[in-house]
């Protein structure tokens, strides 16, 4: 059993093993080798520290009591942000449902029974807190982020912010190579035309 | 003005430039391609300021949150169907053996009286036998009228006990003394 100063050397992979030979240190380390990564993406995808901390955790929580499902030719990192990243687009995607405008009951065959079966919320208003929220993450670049799609920003964070690689953003996404590559140009080519006023 | 070689550049142009794997032509092209230059290097802005973002830490109290809903899993010795078959099969079989002994036993007395009778007399007689040769071995001895006339006398069987003891004590405590690790310190030599 490796002492506390050991923790490092370790691969994620045998820290796995630990932790599934039932020590509660190897779990912590893992918790503490990625829980930055992990909170910054959820963060950058939901832009609310209180909702990314509640994401986040249920991300390790999930991880950690299906330790034994974890299967060791894959990377860890892949496995642990691919559980983060569909707990973000789950909960925006849950979130895009509240603010949809629907155009009535699909059952409604007058468009008086449309118009009355219509259900219209407004578009999301930005509270004090978002306010308080982009402030800090701060800047136009964070603000350009936070509008692009949530596959192109899911994309673009784990390159050019957890810099990871292509091969390993297809595996976390569930996407074909090629179109995490067109994806990451897109975002990259968005993120320009909405930097572009900047520069003038 | 030279013209640059080659069509635009590519996004995949584009991404092997940013990780410095663009080829020779490609980039020769790059450098006599004055919007393709710009663009590239819009882009190269982009990802350092990308790179540059700063990091998000959750609060301090994360990683005990965490750990208070997980729940560490311990190894047990029968956790897979593989194993619990297994431990299974072999209660059975141990628990079939010893019913079927009982009932071997219950419904044959005579047959198990009479091979314990067997096993008693052929184990006293080979018992015996074993002492008679051990005891013919040893009065066949050179030693053994030496050693018998000794024990006659019990002031010299007294004193050959003691010597022997004696013996016997200075090998163990020699023996401790040499198994007994170093632990001072080599001094520093120079």
């Amino acid at each position: 059993m490796p002492e506390e100063a050991d923790w490092p050397r370790l691969t994620d992979q045998e820290v796995v093993l630990l932790a599934r030979g039932g020590r509660e240190a190897a779990y912590r380390e893992l918790v503490r080798r990625y829980e930055r990564p992990v909170f910054a993406l959820v963060y950058r995808m939901v832009r609310d520290r209180e909702l990314a901390e509640d994401l986040a955790q249920e991300t390790f929580v999930k991880a950690l009591n299906a330790i034994d499902s974890y299967r060791p030719e894959f990377k860890f990192s892949s496995w642990i942000f691919k559980i983060a990243n569909n707990a973000a687009i789950d909960h925006l995607r849950r979130r895009e449902l509240d603010t949809l405008s629907l155009d009535g009951s699909p059952h409604a065959e007058t468009p008086e029974a449309m118009q009355a079966t219509a259900l219209q919320i407004g578009a999301r208003q930005e509270s004090p807190l978002d306010a308080v929220e982009a402030r800090e993450l701060g800047g136009a670049i964070e603000a350009a982020i936070g509008r692009l799609r949530p596959e192109y920003r899911s994309c673009i964070l784990l390159r050019h912010v957890e810099g990871r690689a292509y091969e390993e953003i297809a595996e976390i996404l569930d996407l074909p190579l090629g179109t995490v590559k067109t994806y990451i140009h897109r975002a990259r080519n968005e993120l320009r035309l909405a930097l572009a006023h900047l520069k003038e | 003005m030279t013209q640059a070689p080659g069509p635009h550049l590519l996004p995949d142009d584009v991404e092997h430039w940013l990780s410095d794997t663009l080829d020779a032509e490609r980039t020769r092209h790059l450098d006599l391609c004055p919007e393709c230059f710009e663009r590239a290097q819009v882009e190269r802005e982009i990802v350092e300021q990308l790179a540059a973002l700063p990091p998000m830490r959750p609060s301090a109290a994360f990683a005990d949150r965490v750990m208070a809903s997980v729940t560490v899993v311990r190894p047990r010795l029968f956790s897979t169907r593989r194993s619990i078959a297994l431990a299974a099969s072999l209660a059975l079989a141990i628990l079939g053996s010893m019913a079927a002994s009982i009932a071997w036993t219950m419904a044959n007395p005579d047959v198990l009286a009479s091979l314990g009778s067997w096993v008693v007399a052929q184990g006293t007689q080979a018992g015996w036998l074993a002492l008679r040769g051990l005891a013919s071995n040893f009065i066949e001895q050179p030693w053994y009228e030496s050693a018998r006339a000794l024990a006659g006398n019990p002031g010299r069987l007294a004193a050959a006990v003691g010597v022997a003891t004696l013996a016997y004590l200075s090998g163990v405590f020699a023996l401790r003394r040499l198994l007994v690790l170093p632990t001072q310190q080599v001094a520093n030599v120079g």
